[in-house]
């Protein structure tokens, strides 16, 4: 084990040995064996991390990884949470069935105090409603697709969502009314077939008819997960003469469809809307990224002027050891991360310096505060994360091989995301936004 | 005779595993007996019939939407009212599809079935209204015999009732299998799979055969699918894609083809292994691929035919 981070390289081998004793207490209680709350303070405090490692989706895990393994060796550094180190026992989060297997395996037979991460929101649905009735402190990074979102769990006790995945397309929806109202007539989208895929493209056009834009839509392409031969689709981009494509791809399929749009001028007939650029910007290499493309960065742009001290100290840590620039699955592990910390330690203080139940830190991190890579950041009383969100026009006026923003625009979730209780869609409607 | 006492020994050791072991593996037992009973399904027609199916994940998925869409949309929480309904849907579906694939044998039949299958996933994955698209839809607590057990958490309620249900399940369907096996219609199966042509001049309808058996390991599938969708708590569009029909079969040839015990002990070693080898590397794909690869060199007839050659081996 490495007792700066905390991290067991071997990942459950030598902590099995550590807690058999725990094991063997778990076991007279059998199925009621839960995390249990007043173990002596001395022992680590354990974590459970579920991310994606592998296929499409293994960028964006190994960004949240890098970052919770950064934030927990800073944890330890300045005396852990609550004076406990924390240590982290990171699972795979592949399909549904594997991933929930994986959860329970945290849960039960690694004794976690804490779950954080998932990423897709089809492996965070089924996990949240069982992982709640275990009663499991959960933080999500992401997973909050709405149509999901809004019938399971309406009002959990231990589970925390990630901000609506919806919000970088209402951010990357406003950006576009307000900076190219007037500049297009013709709109088409080309995203991967899937609930938010076809929510954020309705959402747009929702929003156009709202503003009063009246522009045509002439084509949409819906292509497969993880497909990485876009040449039919971009054929029939270009045959529909868009002003304004809205992109919706997001894994490994966003840069390849950026080298074939390009290839095929594309790019030089059309405004590009990249709704997920924040994805896969460290892949979208200024070549295949033309001057103007409207970059969505979800909640860390990674260049952000005047940033906070954490994110500057952790871009250059990441940029010099990663050689890649970080994106907003780091600033979700960060804020996931220092959310549970800020969450035991106020519950800790509120006990007179006692450990706190699960219950009671759920209840402290409800309308918690926190600063996160992105800026000022918190989660709502609903179990819903409160974060800043970047985008802008991209420029290669910069010294990195990829875009950068021109202006940065900052929307706060507050201006993006439905509020407690409400419909996405019945919001969108009524919503003041400042456009 | 051989054959009751290797089930009851198996049996027992699952009797046993609740208590000897700890919570987690006994939800780690759950998808096994559901696999279990899907592959004494898959067997029958791969190992008993020699008809390779790329596509029986899609009967997988057809019993975990049926529970789904039964409990979650219809409101009909009696998990038996769920068997019936899934194994209904199955069956047909299984009727018509097996029309058109089991015109063909070998590869032809093979890639038949993957093309249904990969039609069915589409399916579940396009028409999201209807079947919540890539996320699935979200599989209620079912009741078990009139029972709800709604005071008991998720976890007690999975290593409680529903394992002995479960095991219970897994225990008529492995029996009926064995009666079907050693039955002349068993008899017919494996005929026509090692010689259709004789087999058919004797006066074998090898189609009519082979029919049933499609049917039948449609049914089976759909079983363990309800099963292991409570187990899961969600059906999604995963259930039924090719690479699960890839892992039905690596686990029957793990545990044994076309032996009555293969299924149940592939299916054991596989959920193990793919456990361990998960909690332990994050290369696991990699030695699972291996595993598979040395198998079939070394091991073609699985860890059921290794412990066979192992025990004559003993004997001389």
């Amino acid at each position: 084990m490495d007792p700066k981070s905390g991290i067991d390289p071997k990942s459950g081998i030598d902590r099995r040995g550590v807690l058999k004793g725990m094991a063997g207490l778990a076991a007279g209680s059998a199925v009621g064996a839960f995390p249990m709350p007043a173990l002596a303070q001395n022992t680590p405090l354990k974590v459970g991390i579920i991310a994606p490692r592998a296929g499409t989706a293994a960028y964006i895990g190994a960004n949240g990884l890098r970052a919770v393994e950064w934030s927990t060796e800073k944890i330890n550094a300045s005396g852990g949470i609550a004076g406990r180190k924390v240590e982290l026992v990171v699972e795979e989060e592949t399909n549904a069935k594997e991933t929930l297997e994986r959860a329970r395996r945290l849960v039960l037979q690694e004794k976690v105090d804490c779950i954080q991460g998932g990423y897709s929101t089809g492996v965070t649905l089924p996990m949240a409603p069982t992982l709640e009735d275990m009663q499991v402190l959960t933080i999500f990074w992401d997973g909050t697709t709405q149509d999901g979102v809004k019938e399971t769990m309406p009002s959990p006790k231990y589970v925390f969502k990630s901000a609506d995945n919806e919000c970088e397309a209402v951010m990357a929806s406003l950006i576009a009314l307000k900076h190219l109202k007037g500049q297009f007539k013709r709109i088409a989208a080309i995203s991967p077939d899937y609930t938010y895929g076809r929510n954020v493209w309705t959402a747009f056009k929702a929003l156009n008819k709202k503003f009063g834009i009246d522009a045509e839509v002439v084509s949409e392409q819906w292509s497969s997960f993880s497909q990485l031969d876009f040449t039919a689709n971009v054929a029939a981009l270009k045959a529909a003469k868009p002003d304004l494509i809205y992109c919706v791809l997001g894994n490994a399929d966003l840069p390849i469809f950026m080298r074939a749009a390009t290839s095929a001028g594309l790019t030089d007939t059309a405004r590009m809307v990249l709704v997920q650029a924040g994805h896969q910007h460290g892949q979208l290499k200024k070549p295949f990224t033309p001057v103007g493309t409207l970059l969505c960065y979800n909640t860390m742009y990674f260049a952000r002027p005047n940033p906070s001290p954490a994110q500057k100290e952790f871009v250059e840590y990441y940029m010099d050891k990663y050689k890649d620039y970080p994106h907003w699955e780091s600033d979700r592990a960060f804020f996931a991360m220092n959310v549970y910390k800020a969450g035991v330690e106020k519950a800790m203080a509120a006990k007179g310096g006692s450990w706190p139940k699960p219950e009671e830190i759920a209840q402290a991190i409800e309308g918690i505060k926190v600063e996160s890579f992105g800026g000022p950041a918190g989660m709502r009383k609903d179990h819903i994360a409160e974060e800043m969100f970047y985008g802008g026009f991209a420029t290669h006026d910069n010294p990195y091989d990829v875009c950068t923003l021109k202006d940065t625009y900052s929307y706060d979730a507050s201006v993006l995301q439905k509020p407690p209780g409400a419909d996405f869609w019945g919001w969108l409607e009524t919503a003041n936004f400042p456009v | 005779m051989k054959t009751i006492l290797a089930f009851l020994a198996v049996l027992a050791a699952f009797v046993a595993a609740p208590f000897a072991l700890g919570p987690y593996y006994t939800t780690l037992i759950i998808p096994i007996l559901a696999y279990a009973i899907a592959l004494t399904g898959l067997n029958l027609l791969f190992g008993y019939g020699g008809l390779l199916s790329f596509g029986h994940a899609m009967f997988l998925a057809i019993g975990a939407y049926a529970s789904a869409v039964m409990g979650a949309k219809l409101g009909v929480r009696a998990f038996e009212a769920q068997l019936i309904v899934a194994m209904l849907a199955s069956g047909t579906v299984a009727a018509l599809i097996g029309l058109l694939c089991l015109r063909y044998t070998t590869i032809f039949f093979s890639m038949l079935t993957l093309a249904f299958g990969m039609i069915f996933h589409s399916f579940l994955f396009k028409f999201y209204d209807l079947t919540g698209g890539e996320s699935g839809i979200s599989v209620p607590r079912p009741s078990l015999f009139g029972a709800s057990f709604a005071s008991m958490s998720k976890t007690a309620f999975l290593v409680g009732p529903f394992y002995w249900y479960a095991l219970g399940l897994f225990s008529v369907m492995f029996l009926l299998m064995a009666l079907i096996v050693s039955s002349p219609f068993g008899l017919a199966l494996k005929a026509g799979r090692d010689n259709e042509r004789k087999t058919s001049f004797l006066g074998v309808p090898v189609f009519k055969v082979r029919y049933v058996a499609f049917i039948l390991s449609g049914i089976y599938c759909a079983v363990g699918g309800a099963v292991l969708a409570v187990s899961i708590g969600a059906a999604d569009p995963e259930l039924s894609y090719w690479t699960q029909s890839g892992n039905m079969i690596f686990i029957i040839i793990l545990g044994g083809l076309g032996q009555l015990f293969g299924p149940i002990v592939g299916a054991v070693s596989f959920t193990l292994l793919q456990d361990t080898l998960m909690a332990n590397t994050e290369y696991w794909r990699f030695a699972l691929g291996a595993i598979l690869a040395l198998i079939i060199i070394f091991a073609p007839r699985g860890i059921l035919g290794l412990i066979t050659r192992a025990l004559e081996w003993r004997r001389r």
